[in-house]
C-alpha cells in the first residue's frame, strides 16, 4: 500500500528531478548508470534467491553472454541495437539451459556449479576468436542511435534507459511475487516435497525463474555493451558482476523488491566515491566485510530491519497492542 | 608421440597430486561439517605467500615458512568455524555467502599487501630437474607428490582410527547421538576446520613451489578443490587422490593434444558430467539427494 503511493513521486523523481540537475555533471551521471546496472543484476539475482530459492555465484556468466550475443548481433550481422539487447536477453536464457540440470541438485551443489559454467563461458569467449575476438576483445560496438529525436547515446539518454529497464524489471518481479505462481515458488522454499504433493511442478517453477533471471542479466550485460562501447571476455565474465550485486541485494534485503535496488545504489555509489578513495587497489576488501557482517548481523537486509523498527515504533506510539510490540 | 603422452600421463600424476592437498581440507569440511568453504583456496594462497614472504625477506628455502604457514592457516580456519557457528538460521546458504564474502576479505587483502604481482620460487633445489626413467620433472612435484601420498594415508589414518576423527563422523552423522556419547559437536567441528587449515598450509607450501601464485587464485583454486571433491564423491578421502589425479591427467593431456587455454575447461566438463550422471561422485557412498 505504502509503495503504490510513492510511485508518482518516484517516477518524478526518477524521470524529472535527476535528469535535470544532474545532467550536466558527467561523472555522477555515469556513476548513477553504473549503479543501476549492478541493481539490475541485483534484482535478477535475488529474483532467483527469493523466489526459485536458490544461491548463484555464477551471474556473471549471464551478464557475459547477453552483452557478447547484442554486440555480435549489431557488429557482424547489422541489427539495430534496442532488438539486439532484446536478443542479448534472450541467448543469456539459452545459455541458462546449460545450467537447467543443476537445478536437480541442492542448493550448495547448485551454486558451485553455477560457478563453474560461468568460467567455462570465459574460456569460451576468450578461444572463439573468429567471433568474439578473443582475448583482444571488441572494439567499437554501436552506441545506442538517436530516436525521435533525442540522442540515446548520451550519458542522460543511457540514464533514461537503465532506469527503465530497471522499472520494468521491478515490475514484472511484482507482478510474479503476487500471482499464484509466486505464491507456489514461496511455499516451496518452506517446504519443497509438500508444495509438490498438492501439485506444484517445482521444478518447471524454478526452471523458468532462472530462465527469467538469465534473461534479466542478459539484458542488462547487453545495455553495459552499447553503454561502454568495448567488451574483452575478462570484464565480461568478470567476477565484479557476481559479486557486486550479491554484495547489494544482501544489503538491502534479497527478499524484498526494493532491497536490491536501493542496495545497489547505495553500495556501489560508496563503494566508488569513498573506498576506492581511501584504498585504491583492493577496496572490495570493504564489500567482503560488508557481506560478511550483514550476514551475522542482519541477514535478512537492512530494509525489512528499518521497516521492522519503524512499524514497531509506530506500533508504540499508536499504543494499540503493547503485547506484540516485543513479539517482532 | 607415444612418448610425449606418457610424459603427460606422468605430469598429470605429479599435479594430481599437489591438486588432492588443495582438495582434502574442503572436502574434509565439505563431508564432515556439511559445509563448503569457499575461502578455502584463500587459505591455501594465504600459505602460499608465506612461502613466498620467507623466501624473499629470509632467503630460505620456501620450505621452511611451513611452521608460520600452518599457523596462519589455522589461525584463519578457526576464525572462519567461529564466525560460521555465529549463523542463526539457514546454516547452509548463509554459510556459503559468509565464506564468499571471508573469500573477498582474503583477496584483497593479499592484494592490498603483496600487489597484484605474480610470485614463484627461485629456488634452485626446487626447480631442478629431476629423471627417472624416461620421465623428466621438477624435484619439488616429486617431494608434494609424496606428501600428498602420506597426507591422505594420514587424513584416513586420523578419520578411522583416532579418537578425534572418530568423534568427528560421529557428529557428522548423527549429532545429537553423538552428543549423548559425550562428544562436545562444537569442539570436534572446530578440530575438523584446523586439520583442514593444516592441509591448506601444505598445499600452500606446495603451490609456491611447483606454480606461480597471484592475488586472484583464490577462486580458482576453491573451484578445482570443489570439483576433486565432487568427482571423489563426499566422504571419500583416498577418492580424492584418485580424483585429483584424474583431473590432472585430464588436464595434462588437453594440454599435449589440444591447447593450453583449454586447460581449465576439461576439468570443468569432467566435473559437470561427474555432477549430472553421478552424482554421488565416484566413490562416494551412495546416499539419496533432493
Amino acid at each position: 500500500m505504502k509503495l503504490r503511493h510513492s510511485i508518482p513521486i518516484i517516477l518524478v523523481v526518477l524521470y524529472g528531478v535527476v535528469p535535470l540537475l544532474l545532467q550536466h555533471n558527467n561523472y555522477i551521471m555515469s556513476i548513477l548508470v553504473a549503479s543501476l546496472t549492478i541493481a539490475g543484476i541485483a534484482l535478477a539475482w535475488s529474483l532467483l534467491g527469493n523466489l526459485g530459492g536458490m544461491v548463484s555465484f555464477g551471474h556473471a556468466a549471464f551478464f557475459g553472454v547477453g552483452s557478447y550475443t547484442s554486440a555480435i548481433l549489431t557488429m557482424k550481422m547489422g541489427v539495430p541495437v534496442f532488438p539486439a539487447i532484446l536478443f542479448g536477453g534472450i541467448g543469456a536464457a539459452i545459455a541458462s539451459i546449460a545450467v537447467l540440470p543443476a537445478l536437480r541438485l541442492a542448493g550448495p551443489y547448485f551454486a558451485l556449479a553455477i560457478l563453474a559454467y560461468a568460467n567455462i563461458f570465459r574460456i569460451l569467449a576468450t578461444e572463439f576468436t573468429s567471433l568474439t575476438g578473443g582475448a583482444g576483445g571488441l572494439l567499437g560496438i554501436p552506441l545506442f542511435p538517436e530516436l525521435f529525436g533525442f540522442n540515446f547515446g548520451s550519458k542522460l539518454g543511457s540514464y533514461l534507459i537503465i532506469t527503465s529497464i530497471v522499472l520494468i524489471f521491478a515490475v514484472i518481479y511484482r507482478m510474479i511475487r503476487t500471482s499464484y505462481h509466486g505464491f507456489a515458488l514461496l511455499a516451496m522454499i518452506e517446504g519443497e516435497d509438500s508444495t509438490r504433493v498438492v501439485g506444484v511442478n517445482s521444478t518447471f517453477l524454478k526452471a523458468m525463474m532462472l530462465f527469467l533471471s538469465a534473461f534479466m542479466t542478459g539484458i542488462i550485460g547487453a545495455f553495459n555493451a552499447h553503454y561502454i562501447n568495448f567488451l574483452e571476455p575478462d570484464y565480461a565474465f568478470s567476477g565484479v558482476w557476481t559479486m557486486i550485486p550479491i554484495v547489494a541485494a544482501i544489503f538491502g534485503g534479497y527478499r524484498t523488491l526494493t532491497g536490491p535496488i536501493i542496495g545497489a545504489i547505495v553500495v556501489y555509489t560508496v563503494d566508488q566515491l569513498i573506498f576506492k578513495a581511501l584504498i585504491p587497489s583492493g577496496h572490495q576488501i570493504i564489500l567482503g566485510a560488508l557481506l560478511t557482517l550483514m550476514i551475522l548481523f542482519a541477514p535478512d537486509g537492512l530494509i525489512p530491519l528499518f521497516s521492522k523498527k519503524l512499524s514497531w515504533a509506530r506500533r508504540v506510539k499508536e499504543n494499540r497492542s503493547p503485547q506484540t510490540g516485543h513479539i517482532c | 608421440m607415444s612418448a610425449l603422452i606418457l610424459q603427460s600421463l606422468y605430469s598429470g600424476l605429479l599435479t594430481g597430486g599437489y591438486y588432492a592437498l588443495i582438495a582434502l581440507g574442503l572436502a574434509l569440511v565439505f563431508s564432515t561439517v556439511k559445509i563448503i568453504n569457499l575461502a578455502h583456496g584463500e587459505m591455501v594462497l594465504l600459505a602460499a605467500y608465506m612461502a613466498y614472504v620467507m623466501e624473499n625477506s629470509f632467503a630460505t628455502n620456501p620450505v621452511v615458512a611451513m611452521p608460520l604457514a600452518l599457523v596462519i592457516a589455522s589461525l584463519i580456519a578457526v576464525i572462519i568455524y567461529f564466525l560460521i557457528s555465529r549463523i542463526k538460521k539457514h546454516r547452509e546458504l548463509n554459510s556459503l555467502i559468509l565464506t564468499y564474502g571471508i573469500g573477498i576479505i582474503l583477496t584483497n587483502a593479499i592484494l592490498i599487501t603483496w600487489s597484484a604481482d605474480i610470485h614463484s620460487t627461485s629456488n634452485e633445489a626446487m626447480q631442478k630437474p629431476i629423471t627417472i626413467g624416461p620421465f623428466s620433472s621438477m624435484t619439488s612435484e616429486l617431494i608434494f607428490l609424496g606428501v600428498s601420498m602420506l597426507m591422505v594415508a594420514a587424513l584416513w589414518w586420523w578419520l578411522t582410527r583416532s579418537w578425534y576423527g572418530r568423534a568427528v563422523r560421529a557428529v557428522s552423522s548423527n549429532r545429537d547421538a553423538a552428543k549423548l556419547m559425550g562428544i562436545n559437536p562444537q569442539n570436534t567441528e572446530l578440530v575438523a576446520f584446523i586439520v583442514a587449515g593444516i592441509l591448506a598450509s601444505f598445499a600452500g607450501v606446495a603451490l609456491y613451489c611447483t606454480g606461480v601464485i597471484q592475488p586472484s587464485l583464490g577462486t580458482a583454486l576453491t573451484t578445482k578443490a570443489f570439483i576433486i571433491t565432487v568427482l571423489a564423491g563426499i566422504g571419500s578421502i583416498p577418492g580424492v587422490l584418485i580424483g585429483s589425479v584424474l583431473i590432472g591427467v585430464a588436464e595434462s593431456l588437453t594440454v599435449t593434444l589440444y591447447s593450453s587455454a583449454i586447460q581449465e575447461l576439461t576439468g570443468m566438463v569432467l566435473f559437470l558430467l561427474v555432477l549430472f550422471v553421478l552424482p554421488n561422485g565416484l566413490f562416494g557412498q551412495t546416499r539419496r539427494r533432493g
